[in-house]
């Protein structure tokens, strides 16, 4: 035979829940009847109150071959990974799977407190479906991988969560299943442990294991995975490359941070009784002020089209456009915008004054301002934009607003941007590696030095 | 390594499986995942011996407390058990623990997956395996009732027969009778939790119409009836006779019982079959 022999088919694998435990116990129940008198259950159709977990997910993996597995909370990585170990049954479609198959999510399933970790390898062994014999051949080597030494005998309730997880991993990994299922594991015990376990999993790899990773985590899933889907709503959105499914995970990510702070702002707001209530003459509101200056509305527009959006691409310019109304005139006005990234706030200004526009005197009535922000170098993820109204000799803000508008920078097409996702901006940057020389540390000291 | 690899397929079941087809699937499943089950096994059954360490002497007094009230109704005079020809505390302490092998055997079966969901949601084990595997709690209590009843026959001064070594053999039909009802109920009761309540409810109340704390000797034409048409009579009286005895007072009674356990045995089977798929999503 040459080439490699499939190892997973996933063909349309549908599977639905019922939204409340109500619902789902009455289903479960006329299923059960119709079953017992030998009619069909209605399995391919929603009724009310159900959804689908997952809808339709088609795939193939050939030995050797790993897939990633990406999507926010509660896309249906977790249901699929369960249909595809047998724990669930689909509803609608069909999974094959070829070999023995070592479920990762079943690392350290079984335990006993009360026994030996010795004693738990056996019966973790063969629910991975390891028979007596092979787990007596594999003990020294789990023994050795889990790094447990004489601990291996002692009660696994006493064992601290890291020698559990690392026993429970040994076991999985060294298990050499032709088919492993993974969710979340690679994230065990210290780095030491952690670089092993990405070592062996790529060994298994190369030895015709085929891999499925499920993960949050774009680091694991670029390091294993030759190609990945991306879900959302039970859908697989992406299916191709690794890169594009990270990609498109972290956009869906940013989407969902901008859309829980919006709406986590609301709910404040609403606690507060701030909205419709005018503007608050104290700090600690998401709007507030001396009513001197008041912006009422603040729109992002995509530069060339003039179109109001909230997602732009990497680098891509955009344009802040905004109404305000000045109750009464005004001199040496200041009018600011600040940014805020998920994780940190004001990571960049952009200041009337400092930009080079400067208000002496502003008389009251209704402004428009447009603000055009050149190729912003944010790195992809969720940003906020608050507004500050201020004026030179007077110490407190005339206006703010906290989250004024909000959008998300996308990932780009040309470039993987994956290194670190708490990072916020991009820097422009040429690297060059070359072999240690006395020429070439010649070469480079200068150019420090000027930077200095 | 050399294996030949099996495919797995999962896909909706289409069509209900007949008698034949799931018992002879349970037996598949079974085979297939014999080393799980033994290892489970063994892992209750050892782990039942080290959490009780310390506790031996109450893991003998347990089931003698349990005769206790009956024991004290009777020297009372409040309950009468009918005449015997055994002292009553070695009646009531055997049909007790008769009694009892039904109720445990069934309540385990019937917990078995959902004390095991951790596994049916992590694991691809046949559930059949997973329901199951709490039997070596059964076994080591039967262990633990035959040691007392050993005990307690020294204090009487009362040899049991040569036959009681079949008392293992005799009592399987007990435990079949509880593995059928639990396999019923693990698959309804993981979907709507209540009814292994109800059903543990309703055979407490026909423990009064089996021989267990009494002889079960009504006047009553109509319970005289319920008592002669209850497959548990025979499946009580018979191991108690035999164990003191060595006979079986009632042999046709016992086996047609002993059908009738098997019978539910398979129907278990099948219901099991017909209904598991449902079970781990509600979980």
């Amino acid at each position: 035979m040459s080439g490699a022999a499939w190892a997973i088919k996933a063909e349309g694998l549908s599977k639905k829940f019922g939204l409340t435990l109500r619902q789902s116990m009455r289903y479960g129940l006329r299923d059960a009847t119709r079953r017992l008198v030998g009619k069909a259950t209605e399995s391919d159709e929603l009724r009310e109150g159900e959804f689908w977990a997952v809808k339709d997910a088609s795939f193939e993996l050939l030995e050797g071959e790993a897939l990633g597995i990406m999507g926010v909370n509660g896309c249906g990585k977790t249901t699929l990974l369960r249909m595809l170990n047998g724990v669930y049954s689909p509803d609608v479609g069909r999974a094959q799977l070829r070999g023995r198959v070592g479920a990762m999510i079943a690392a350290g399933a079984g335990f006993a407190p009360m026994l030996s970790g010795r004693e738990n390898v056996y019966v973790n062994g063969t629910l991975l479906g390891l028979t007596t014999r092979e787990i007596d051949d594999l003990m020294d080597e789990i023994i050795a991988f889990s790094e447990l030494g004489q601990f291996i005998d002692l009660p696994v309730k006493n064992y601290s969560s890291g020698m559990y997880v690392r026993l429970g991993f040994a076991i999985a990994a060294l298990s050499r299943p032709d088919v492993l299922l993974m969710d979340e594991v690679l994230a065990v015990g210290d780095l030491n442990f952690q670089k092993k376990c990405f070592d062996h999993i790529l060994q298994l790899k190369r030895e015709g294991t085929a891999i499925i990773l499920v993960s949050h985590s774009p680091g694991a899933i670029w390091s294993v995975c030759d190609r990945g889907l991306f879900m959302d709503h039970g859908c697989v959105q992406v299916d191709g490359p690794v890169e594009d499914v990270i990609r498109a995970y972290d956009d869906q990510n940013s989407r969902n941070a901008a859309a829980a702070s919006a709406q986590f702002d609301q709910a404040v707001a609403a606690h507060d009784g701030v909205v419709g209530a005018g503007t608050a003459s104290e700090y600690g509101h998401a709007q507030g002020g001396t009513g001197d200056v008041v912006f009422t509305t603040v729109r992002l527009l995509s530069i060339p089209a003039a179109i109001p959006t909230s997602e732009f691409a990497f680098m891509e310019s955009m344009l802040i456009d905004a109404e305000l109304t000045v109750t009464q005139p005004q001199e040496n006005l200041l009018l600011r915008f600040t940014i805020d990234a998920m994780h940190y706030r004001f990571i960049a200004t952009m200041d009337s004054l400092e930009q080079g526009l400067e208000l002496p005197r502003v008389e009251a009535g209704r402004y428009r301002l447009q603000v055009r922000v050149n190729s912003p170098n944010f790195r992809p993820g969720a940003y906020t934009l608050n507004v500050g109204v201020s004026r030179k000799g007077v110490g407190v803000h005339l206006f703010y607003w906290f989250g004024a508008a909000r959008f998300l920078v996308k990932h780009p097409q040309s470039s993987f941007l994956y290194a670190d996702n708490n990072a916020v901006m991009h820097l422009d940057s040429a690297f060059r590696l070359e072999p240690w020389s006395s020429e070439t540390m010649e070469a480079v000291m200068p150019a420090v030095e000027m930077r200095v | 390594m050399d294996r030949t690899k099996t495919i797995r397929t999962y896909e909706p079941v289409g069509h209900a499986l007949g008698f034949v087809g799931s018992l002879r699937l349970a037996g598949a499943e079974l085979y297939l995942s014999r080393h799980v089950i033994w290892h489970l096994f063994v892992r209750d059954f050892v782990a039942q011996f080290r959490q009780k360490i310390l506790g031996y002497f109450w893991i003998v007094l347990g089931p003698l407390l349990g005769i206790i009230p009956f024991v004290f109704m009777h020297r009372a005079g409040i309950l009468n058990p009918g005449a015997m020809e055994i002292p009553y505390p070695v009646f009531v302490f055997i049909g007790m623990g008769i009694w009892g092998l039904l109720i445990s055997t069934f309540s385990t079966v019937s917990g078995g997956l959902l004390g095991n969901a951790d596994l049916v949601m992590r694991t691809n084990i046949p559930k059949i395996a997973l329901a199951i595997t709490g039997l070596a709690g059964i076994f080591y209590s039967l262990i633990v009732h035959v040691v007392v009843l050993l005990i307690v026959l020294t204090i009487y001064r009362l040899p049991p027969s040569p036959w009681a070594l079949l008392y293992p053999l005799v009592v399987l039909p007990m435990i079949f009778l509880g593995v059928g009802l639990g396999l019923m109920l693990a698959v309804v009761g993981a979907v709507a939790r209540d009814v292994t309540g109800m059903a543990t409810t309703a055979l407490s109340i026909l423990m009064y119409i089996s021989p267990v704390i009494y002889k079960a000797e009504f006047s009553h034409p109509l319970l005289q009836a319920l008592v002669t048409w209850n497959p548990m009579t025979y499946l009580v009286d018979a191991p108690r006779s035999l164990f003191i005895f060595g006979v079986i007072p009632d042999s046709l009674g016992f086996a047609l019982a002993s059908l009738f356990s098997v019978f539910m045995l398979a129907a278990g089977v099948n219901a099991f079959y017909l209904i598991k798929e449902r079970v781990a999503e509600r979980l």
